[in-house]
Parts: C-alpha cells; structure tokens; sequence
C-alpha cells in the first residue's frame, strides 16, 4: 500500500556502488508541506536515498514519483529542470559558489531557472532577510562564518520558492547553538511557505524539528507511512 | 641545513605521495621535460649552424684556386662549373666535373671523381630521382649514380647535391679550374640586421618555454598546499611548510630535467628523418653547447624552488586549511610598469642600427627581454583590473567573471606565455614585412610580363636561335621574349687615349622588339637605334657607333684579338630613333635593336642568348618543364625566377616559420592551459556537483569554462597586440625601416582564439564527467 497525497514518494529503492549495496529496498514518502528526518548512523545509505529521492541519481530498481510523474521516466534534462523549478537543497557544508557575493548565491538557482538578474537579487534579499543574513549581501562566502553560511544556503534553497527542499545534514558542520537556529529558521520558512523537507541526519536532536522520521539502516528503510 | 633538511623532506613526501603524488609528480615532469627538450634543442642550434658551415666550407675551392690568373692545369686539378637548379621550390645543389689529369682532387664526402655520363649523388638526391616525384628531375640530370656523397659532403641530411662527370667542359664553355678543396677563409659575420633578428627570434621563442617552465613546476600546486595543512596540524611552522612545498617541486623539476633529456636524445635519433621548410640536420649536429647545457641543469631546480617558494607567498596553509591571499591583495602597477620601459628605454638608447657598423647584441637582447618579460608582469595586473570592472550578464558569464575576480592569479599566469610569444612574433613580423617590402621595391620586376629569365654567355650565333624557339616550343610557356645580343663598335682607329666608341646591338623579333622598346610599328628587316630614357650623355654616345648608313663591327673581340675576323654591318639609313622602354627585370636596353630580317644572327662571332619566358601557370610543372629545356641547350644555362620569387620565398618560408613557431609556442601554452584548467574543474568537483543538484544545466557550466579561459587570453592578446605592435615600431625604427603592415597581428589573435575553443572543448570531457552526483558523496 503507498501513502495517500503524498507529493513525492520511493518504491523499494535498491541501489549498489560496485559490490556494496547502498540502498536494499528502501521506500519513502513526503506530504506537502511536511517536514520528515531521514535517520540512520553513518554508511546506511541516507544521503544516496536522498539523491535518488531529487533526482541526483537513478536507482537500479524500483521507482521515485512526484507529482504522479516516475522520476526514472524522465531524461536527465527533464529532471535537472525539475530539480530548478521544484526542489531545493542545503548541504552540510553550505557548498555555496565561493567566488560569488551571498546574495548572488542565493539569487543563483532562480537565474538558472531564467529570472532577469535584479528580480533574481530582489526575492534573495527578502529571503536572506527572513534568515536575518541580509547584512551578509555583499559579502563572499570565505568572509563569513560556518552558522551564517549555513543559513545563506537554506536561503539559496527557500528563494525559488521549491515545492520540496532537501537538506542532507544541513547541522553537521555547525556547534549546537548555531545548528538550532539554522533549523528553526528552515523548518519555520518552509512550513510557512507550505514547502516539504527531506531532512537527512544522524542526530536525534536535529530529527525532533521534522513531523515524522524515517529511519534507514543497511540500506532498508523504515517508513510507518508505507505498510510493510 | 634546515633547508636542505625540508627540501629533502619535501622531495621524500614527493616521491611517497601514493598513486595521486606520482601523478602529479610526473605531470610536472613531463611539462618541465618539455620545456627543457626545446631548451636544449635550441642550445644546440649555434653547434648546428657551426657544423654545416665547416662542412660547407670543405666543399668549397681551396683559397689557392682563386688567385690571380688561376692555377696551372696538372694531375689533380679539376674543371668545374656550377650546375644548380630547383626544383618544384627546392634547391638543387651541384656541379659538373672533367678531371685534367689523372689523380683529381676529390671534393670530401666523395670517394671516387664521377666519369662522364655519371654523377656522386647525395642520399636525398638520390631517392628523389629514383621516385616518380622526382621524374622531371631525371630528365634533367640524366646522369647514372654510380656514387653516394657521404654526410661529411653535405650540409644536412635532406640537401640534394651532386657532382656530376663531364667531358666537354672547358674553360671555354664556363669550366673553372681547382686544385683543391678546403676554403679557409673565415665567414662573413651576420649583417647587424640579420643578428638583432636573431636576438629577438631566440627571446620570442625562448622565452614562453620559460615561463611554461615556471607554470609547470606549479601543476597540482593547488593539491599540493592542501596536503600543507595536514603538516601545520602537527606542528609544522609556515615557513617550513614552503621549505617542504619547494621540495616536492624540486623533485618534480630533477624529474623533468631527467624528462627533457630523455625526450631529446630520443627526438635527436630521428631528427635526420625530418624536413622542415627544406632544412634538416644530422643527429650529431644536435649538440647542446656545454656552458647553456649547464645553465639549464641549475636553473630550471632553482627555479622550481623559487617559483614555489614566491607562490606560496600568496598561500597561507593554516592547520584546517589552505587560504590563498591573491584575491585581498591588490597587485601594483609602477613596478610593472617600469620594466618594459625601462626596455625601450634601452633600445631606443641603442639607438639606430646601420648595414655596416658592427652591433652590440647584448643591449639589444635586455632591452627585447625586458619589454616582453615586462608584458607578462603587467597582465596579472591588466586581468584583475579589468575583470573587477565586468559586470552583469547570464549565470555562465557571472559564474566566470566572478570566479578570475576572486583569483585571477592562475589564469594570468597560465596565459603569459601567449603575451610574450605573441608579442614576439607580432614585433618579428612587422620586422620581416618591412624588410621584405624594401627588397620588392629594389628589385622591380613585373612577373606578369615574364615569370622567368634565362641567359647562356656560351651559346652564340646559330644557337642562340635555336634556343629561343626550343623555349618558344616548351610546354606551358606562352610567350618568350628573346635576343640575342653582343656588343659592337664602330670601326676603325681611335686616338691614343680614347675608348673605341661601343654599343649593344640585341636582335629579336618584331613582338619582342617591342617589349623592349617604345617601337610601334614594325617590319621583319627593320632595324632601330634605341636611346636611354632621360639620359642625353648616353644617347650621344652610343649615336657614335650607331651612325645611320654607316657600317658597324660585329666581332666585339676584334681589337683585343689580332687573328680576330671582322664581321661588318650597315645600320640601314632609315632606322628609326627610338626609346627604350624597361624589359620585365625592370631594366632598360639601349643600343641597336635588329630584326632577324636586319641581322642574321647566325653570323655574329660572339653573342648571348637572354630569354624572358612569360608560362602558363597553370600547366602543372611548367616551371620544371622550362628548367629542362635550359638544361638540355646548356647544362649551366642559368635559370632565375622573375619577381623576387626567390628571395620572397625565403621570406615568406621565414614568416611562414615564425608563424608555425609562434603556433607550436601557443599550442604548448595551450597544454599549460589545458591542465591548469582541468586541475581547477577537479578541485571543484563538489561545488559542481552541487550545481548539478540545483538543476544547473551542462551548456551552462561549459559557457562559464568558456568565458573562464577567453577572457584572460583576450586580455592578454590585447596587451600583447599593444605590446607587439609597439616593440616591432621601435625595432622598425632602430633598422631605419618603415612599418608598412599594422595588421600583421591578426592571424596570431586568430591563432589566441582558436586556442580558447580547443582549451574549452577538450576540458568538456572532464566537465562532464565531475558534473555527475559522485562530488556529493562524503561517506
């Protein structure tokens, strides 16, 4: 049985790199606007579920659908599109283009998806000043700190206006006072904008911001919304 | 003692890098490798240039030969008459033979002096005659090879050269008399001219293989430095860190030096198999001078230590990672500036550089070295103050644009060498255009009245006939404007003191009359006295021989030989006077011009037959078929191509030359460029991978690639255009020559953007393949 309405959701996900297995049957589902933690220690195949979940890679078997469309059904072209106009992610290193000013990094994904360069710098601004980063505009990602970078890639995730952001350990790099504001201020914008996140993490203490979990260990995932 | 300790331990990190620091290792040796084979194929040229002139000089006559009046026939003497040719644009060397007695002085390299009908070839002669290619060449010198002229007779191994055995030379028919070979006479030294060419050629081709150099020694710095940090984390001082990273890139740079040398000795074994623009050389010639030899083995170590050690200046390798300072630390002008003023300073102090008064190459050298090294100073500068002014545009443009804004250091650095090559060759060529311009104008040939011009001193009278019309009959040729022509005198005696009164007397036909005068009408039978334009003193005199109605003497000898018969001739009294219009050499004949009618010419004791052969140029071979017919009336018929088409081949094969050196400089810019470039795609693999997690689309990042390498090699074309354009002006002006062609930069800024395309398309492969999810796997 699959969940009803979900947005985005994964079938018996198997996935292998060489001889070792990374996923074994995972499957997975998101609500709009619903906030789910994806647990697990370290090796047990989060991150890949995460890529095959936007599209990043193709699983070997099984299917990823959102909207009603099979991800795998898609071309490259088609999913990286979709990957433009309706998801968003944040890295546990931030990963901003470290040779573009903050607010050109936040403005990035919507010039990419065509909008003129002012416009693009417009709506950035008013997301950097929603994660209290506005003053940061000017500045390159080298010249600020690990939290501040942090919380300029959730806004470069949010700005397009994404219908599902993934973060894969969005906390992982930060001390705790700072993790806990970046994820705050993440879940607060996405829910007010009405946007999922995959929230990817080993720590229960970022896990208890999400509205469910999803644990995944050796590559098998445990969703209460699927029954098994 | 601490260095060398850090240097050694830099050296051992090198060479215990793993899979990863062997690779990066040898991609610096291989570039170093590289620059250091061309460095020392170049140390070799002045050993080069020694050894085919010794050489030469062996084949020559003995100095013995050239006195006064000749040397006695004997047992070894030898007649000899120059033989050469061309053929389809290459030079035909030799000479025809008659041994006087019975032990002839053999020329070196030959073993055995060539019996008539027979010739000693050289081994490229030889193959070519025996190829279909070189058929019409056979015809030519249907001689048998009974012989091969061995390496120490000949310049290089590709030269065709043959001595070819004779039995009807005389001194008579163009023989001249040898005793020995060996001519010991030191050689003309380089004109001024030729040496500040050769100054400002070695400085443009040389000194981008420095500056590769220098770029090599940096390949995988960026991966180095990181692997620093983990060496500040236990405890590692800074500058012990640069001591370490100085090391490796010595390890890299002994390697490459192992590389060069490697690389040089196996190009040498072939070197005999290769041509270029008709120019080859014996492997043996290739031999590094001892003391440029030695200077390469110090200097390209020292400079991988000095490179390295100046590079990470500008990096700061912190325990928790590497920090590169270039982008907050804004280069100075002055300083770069001051140097390529600093050499036109000195070039103009040269000042100017005259045919005769021997020159001081050294000025001339620093002064060259200066403003193109001063090039190379000021684009770092030039990139980062022109990229921090460019603004705006699509995500690929602002993706690169910001990317050279935070640190255009590398770029810069990867793109010097084509300021300095281009430059170079933009200066060397504005040189060869003034140069050859000048040349065009003395010559005055008009190739489109006769593309050749033949002359024989030793076919006279019924010949010479004989030889227009087989011209006339070759295949190809469309007009021939020929004559045959003596000097005649007026008869009788002249007063103690005088010169007897003389003039040129040229018979042809009516069609060719005409070429050479302005005759208007004419009739077989007629003849004309032809005066010089705008020279009165001439005409007066030639008018003494050339008295209307007046009998006129055809043997030219009849004064100087007693036993001499007297040929005489009336000029008819109705000859017209006319004037001399210039032949196709751009020369004018005056004197009495005859039809055949007029003068039969089969009656003059002593004539030369002159032809100006207008060809067909589109008959395959026909300057070859010209050549043969020449060759069959008198093999030392000589036989010049019209219009300077000699000399301006040479030219243009120099510019051509410095044009494909330029490109083969570039190409290996290029390759520095190439790694460069690929060595920033690998170290942003995540950041690309990230991208492609957004959506990024591939043409996107491959513009952006794209934008990263034209910009600062547009930058540097440009520096380099202004900087070219302004060293060739002042060289121009030091040779008191005029520029005439400000648009000979145009083909190298074509050959700088080619470049930029092949640079970005052949780092795509790379692009693609980081542009997959694998960057974001951190487990």
């Amino acid at each position: 049985m699959t969940p009803a309405g979900s947005l985005l959701e994964a079938h018996d996900l198997r996935k292998t790199y060489g001889p070792t297995p990374a996923l074994d049957g995972a499957s997975f589902s998101v609500h709009p606007g619903e906030v789910v933690a994806v647990m697990g220690p370290s090796g047990s195949g989060k991150s890949t579920l995460l890529h095959c979940l936007a599209g990043i890679i193709t699983p070997d078997s099984g299917t990823v659908t959102y909207g009603g469309r099979e991800l795998s059904a898609m071309s490259d072209a088609e999913r990286s599109a979709l990957r433009r106009s309706d998801f968003g992610f944040v890295f546990q290193f931030g990963q901003l283009v470290p040779e573009l000013t903050c607010v050109e990094n936040v403005a990035l994904p919507l010039r990419l998806n065509g909008v003129k360069r002012k416009q693009a710098e417009r709506t950035a601004l008013e997301w950097m000043e929603r994660l209290e980063v506005e003053d940061l505009a000017a500045q390159r990602p080298g010249e600020v700190s690990g939290g501040q970078g942090q919380r300029v890639a959730v806004a470069r995730a949010l700005a397009p206006s994404p219908k599902v952001v993934f973060a894969d350990e969005p906390t992982g790099a930060l001390d705790s006072l700072n993790g806990e504001r970046v994820m705050e201020l993440l879940t607060e914008s996405a829910r007010t904008a009405g946007t999922a996140v995959v929230l990817v993490t080993h720590e229960a203490r970022v896990a208890a911001y999400a509205d469910r979990d999803v644990v995944v260990r050796d590559g098998r995932s445990r969703d209460p919304e699927y029954a098994v | 003692m601490t260095w060398l300790r850090d240097l050694g331990l830099g050296i051992r990190f090198a060479a215990a890098g793993g899979r990863e620091g062997w690779a990066r290792t040898a991609l610096t040796a291989v570039g170093v490798g590289l620059g250091v084979a061309m460095l020392l194929v170049a140390s070799s040229v002045p050993h080069l240039l020694e050894q085919r002139s010794l050489r030469d000089q062996a084949r020559e006559e003995a100095a013995v030969s050239r006195t006064e009046g000749g040397v006695p026939k004997s047992e070894t003497t030898v007649l000899r008459a120059g033989a050469a040719t061309v053929y389809r644009g290459r030079e035909v060397e030799g000479f025809l033979m008659r041994a006087e007695g019975s032990r002839p002085a053999l020329p070196p390299g030959v073993t055995a002096f060539p019996a008539p009908g027979e010739m000693a070839a050289s081994p490229a002669l030889r193959d070519l005659l025996a190829s279909p290619e070189g058929g019409l060449l056979k015809e030519r010198l249907p001689y048998g090879i009974t012989a091969t002229i061995a390496d120490e007779g000949l310049r290089s191994p590709g030269e065709l050269y043959f001595y070819a055995g004779s039995d009807s030379l005389t001194p008579a028919t163009g023989g001249h008399r040898l005793a020995a070979y060996g001519d010991d006479t030191p050689g003309t030294p380089l004109t001024p001219v030729l040496v500040v060419l050769v100054i400002l050629i070695c400085v443009v081709l040389l000194a981008p293989v420095a500056i590769f150099i220098a770029t090599a020694v940096r390949f995988g710095g960026d991966r180095r430095d990181r692997r620093l940090a983990a060496l500040r984390l236990i405890g590692t001082d800074i500058r012990t860190t640069r001591r370490i990273a100085a090391g490796e890139a010595l390890f890299g740079s002994l390697l490459g030096l192992l590389a060069g040398l490697v690389f040089f000795l196996v190009g040498r074994r072939f070197v005999g198999h290769i041509e270029v623009w008709n120019h080859s050389a014996f492997p043996s010639d290739l031999t590094p001078a001892a003391w440029p030899a030695a200077l390469i083995a110090v200097a390209v170590p020292l400079s991988a230590v000095l490179v390295t050690l100046v590079a990470m200046r500008s990096v700061t390798a912190e325990p928790l990672g590497v920090v590169r300072g270039s982008g907050i630390r804004r280069r100075r002008l002055w300083w770069r500036v001051l140097v390529p003023a600093l050499g036109l300073a000195v070039l103009g102090l040269t000042g100017r550089v005259d045919e005769f008064t021997p020159v001081d190459p050294y000025p001339i050298a620093v002064g060259a070295v200066l403003v193109l090294f001063g090039l190379a100073l000021l684009l770092p500068w030039l990139v980062e103050a022109c990229v921090n002014l460019l603004r705006g545009g699509p995500p690929s443009w602002q993706l690169a644009v910001r990317r050279l804004q935070l640190d255009s250091g590398a770029a810069s650095r990867a793109v010097s060498g084509i300021a300095v090559a281009v430059a170079g060759a933009v200066a060397l060529q504005m040189l060869f255009a003034a140069m050859g311009d000048e040349f065009k104008q003395i010559t005055g040939q008009d190739p489109a009245r006769a593309q050749f011009h033949t002359y024989s001193e030793t076919v006279g009278g019924d010949a010479a006939t004989r030889t227009i019309e087989a011209f006339r009959s070759t295949e190809g040729v469309e007009r021939v404007i020929g004559t045959v022509e003596t000097y005649v005198t007026r008869p009788g005696k002249v007063e103690e003191g005088e010169i007897t009164p003389t003039t040129s007397l040229s018979i042809g036909d009516c069609a060719t009359l005409k070429e050479l005068a302005e005759i208007g009408s004419c009739e077989e039978g007629d003849a004309f006295v032809v005066h010089p334009r705008n020279n009165k003193r001439m005409s007066d005199w030639m008018d003494e021989t050339a008295r209307k109605g007046k009998e006129i003497e055809l043997n030219p000898t009849i004064d100087s030989n007693p036993g001499a018969r007297s040929v005489r001739w009336t000029l008819p009294a109705d000859a017209r006077t006319v004037t001399a219009a210039p032949d196709p050499l751009g020369e004018e004949h005056w004197g009495i011009m005859a039809t055949v009618g007029a003068v039969d010419p089969r009656t003059l004791p002593a004539a030369r037959t002159v032809a100006q052969i207008k060809v067909d140029e589109d008959v395959k071979d026909v300057a070859e078929h010209v050549r043969n017919t020449a060759a069959r009336i008198d093999p030392a018929m000589r036989v010049a191509a019209l219009t300077s088409v000699t000399r301006d081949r040479q030219y243009e094969s120099v510019q051509t030359g410095l044009r494909f050196g330029a490109v083969a400089t570039l190409m290996l810019i290029a390759a520095s460029m190439l790694i460069s470039q690929m060595e920033q795609l690998r170290e942003r693999r995540r950041l690309l991978s990230v991208l492609v997690a957004f959506g990024t689309r591939r043409v996107t990042l491959g513009w952006s690639v794209l934008w990263q390498t034209a910009v600062p090699v547009v930058i540097s074309l440009l520096i380099a255009t202004a900087g070219g354009l302004g060293l060739g002006a002042v060289m121009t002006w030091m040779l008191a020559k005029t520029v005439t062609r400000w648009w000979l930069f145009l083909p190298l800024a074509g050959a700088g953007g080619a470049l930029v395309v092949a640079v970005t398309l052949l780092s795509l492969p790379l692009l693609w393949r980081l542009m997959r999810p694998d960057g974001l796997r951190t487990e």
